[in-house]
């Protein structure tokens, strides 16, 4: 016994001078189909700390993603892919803000998510914030495949510190890249890109002018261009909209934080939305 | 082993390749630069840029934070590849334009430089935008891709710096002094980016990237972007 002990504590000698943290990974597969006039669950796959809940709405299909790991630190893994078929709207959101944790050093947290929109399908990406703690390190990236005639909707709401619980992310890492193709051909595509001492930097007056609340939209629809004159009519003085290309609306707005973020993009997502916004986010 | 960076065009540059870059990065070359101000009209219009101060500082993170880095990693992608590859290439740099005027920034500046370049240097390049054209052009005309790049990012910023002196407005000499005061910063982009792989562009120049779809319902403007 005593003789395995010390073989333990030499082999694992060099993880003590850096803990790792015990990793979380989860995979969450889905899609919807159309039955009648109704969305119902095609296939469904969840593992590890990914779970999908089907709570009962007034309409539609909502899958609301649930982490039972709590938060996201450095070296976790998650992968969620979804599926639209033909003509089934699909919902997404979250149950509740996701945390990410304050990662070791060199260790970064991985979320890929891969969506498909089927022909006269649609997908609504509706998470709930992200809340980037200080010295958190995360790499995200979101790709959507649509038909011809399909639609998608993302919100992606990013919170540098809860400044009501006196946090800032003074250091992190901060990558996230979307990428958007319909019928094949790159239709859109986004990279942020922040590291270092991100407070610091998002004080700057051109990247957020002390903002600590961030949303980026896109809405891709044939019709999309019918709403950029409503949406930004609801948008705030730090918030603006394009309709890039056809079929191709893009908006991003920043706010001082995720309480008066919230307060504007909630009109903005029952606008783009045209449907109720998923009760998780109002409760 | 390589001059140090402040010695961009060094020496041993061929008199031949700095006259041709000095052509094709001079405003009488028509790509039209002088129509756009990349979101700075909005931002002088909302009163947010007023000062030659407030100009750099927008300027700076433009070019480390935003469209500037990102334009260095597409130009050097576009020459390394072959023709068949510039397609890709050119479809991720249209793809991130935040705005359809930032969209028509570098679409239409890098249709007309093509348009020239086809016609004067005998090439058959197709349209691209305008990082991904001068790296596919500066590859078939031969040209170096390091005194390019210098040439192109100072390009960009003597083409805003011309923008503000108009919209802020500046003085002429405090133009050039923004100028001379930003140019080690080009300097350092184009030592880093160059090698940099697509993977790698980024930016989080969000305020600047809002005030660019601001400036598409703007009542009064004399600039395209």
């Amino acid at each position: 016994m005593e003789e395995r002990a010390i073989t333990l504590t030499t082999s694992f000698a060099p993880a003590e001078t850096v803990p790792r943290q015990p990793r979380a990974i989860g995979a969450l597969r889905v899609s919807s189909k159309r039955l009648g006039e109704r969305s119902v669950i095609g296939d469904l796959y969840q593992s590890g700390a990914s779970k999908l809940l089907w709570p009962r709405t007034a309409s539609g299909l909502t899958g609301v993603m649930l982490n039972t790991a709590g938060g996201v630190t450095g070296g976790d893994r998650f992968e969620i892919e979804a599926r639209a078929g033909v003509g089934s709207r699909l919902t997404l959101t979250t149950q509740a803000a996701e945390r990410i944790y304050r990662a070791q050093p060199g260790e970064v947290g991985s979320i890929r998510t891969r969506l498909t929109v089927e022909a006269g399908g649609r997908i609504d990406w509706l998470p709930q914030e992200t809340i980037l703690f200080d010295h958190s390190a995360l790499r995200r990236s979101l790709s959507a495949e649509l038909a011809g005639d399909a639609r998608l909707l993302l919100v992606e709401p990013v919170i540098f510190g809860r400044i009501a619980m006196g946090e800032e992310t003074r250091e992190g890492l901060f990558h996230d890249r979307i990428e958007i193709r319909r019928e094949g051909a790159l239709v859109f595509a986004d990279a942020t890109r922040l590291g270092g001492a991100i407070a610091a930097h998002l004080d700057a007056g051109p990247i957020a002018g002390g903002a600590r609340a961030l949303a980026t939209l896109v809405f891709a629809a044939p019709d999309a261009e019918r709403l950029l004159a409503p949406l930004r009519a609801l948008l705030p003085p730090t918030g603006g909209a394009s309709l890039i290309r056809p079929g191709l609306l893009f908006a991003r707005m920043v706010a001082p934080d995720s309480y008066l973020l919230r307060q504007s993009l909630l009109p903005v997502i029952e606008l783009l939305q045209d449907a109720p916004i998923p009760r998780t986010w109002t409760i | 082993m390589a001059t140090a960076a402040p010695t961009a065009m060094s020496t041993d540059t061929d008199p031949a390749v700095m006259l041709t870059l000095a052509q094709w990065f001079s405003p009488a070359f028509p790509i039209g630069a002088f129509s756009y101000s990349h979101g700075l009209e909005a931002l002088v219009d909302r009163g947010e840029i007023g000062t030659v101060a407030q100009f750099r500082d927008w300027m700076a993170h433009v070019l480390e934070h935003g469209a500037g880095r990102n334009d260095l990693i597409f130009l050097s992608a576009a020459y390394r590849v072959d023709r068949s590859e510039l397609a890709g290439i050119d479809a991720l740099a249209r793809a991130m334009a935040p705005s359809s005027e930032r969209l028509l920034e570098t679409v239409d500046q890098g249709g007309s430089f093509i348009r020239t370049i086809n016609a004067v240097w005998s090439q058959g390049l197709p349209p691209l935008s305008y990082p991904v054209a001068v790296g596919a052009a500066a590859r078939a005309c031969d040209l170096p891709l390091e005194p390019t790049a210098r040439m192109y990012i100072h390009g960009f910023l003597s083409a805003l710096t011309s923008a503000a002196i108009r919209l802020v407005p500046l003085g002429q000499t405090e133009g050039q002094q923004a100028i001379l005061a930003l140019t080690p910063l080009c300097h350092q982009l184009c030592d880093s980016a160059l090698d940099a792989p697509l993977d790698s562009l980024g930016s989080s120049t969000f305020l600047a990237d809002i005030a660019s779809m601001q400036h598409e319902t703007q009542y009064s403007r004399m600039f395209r972007s």
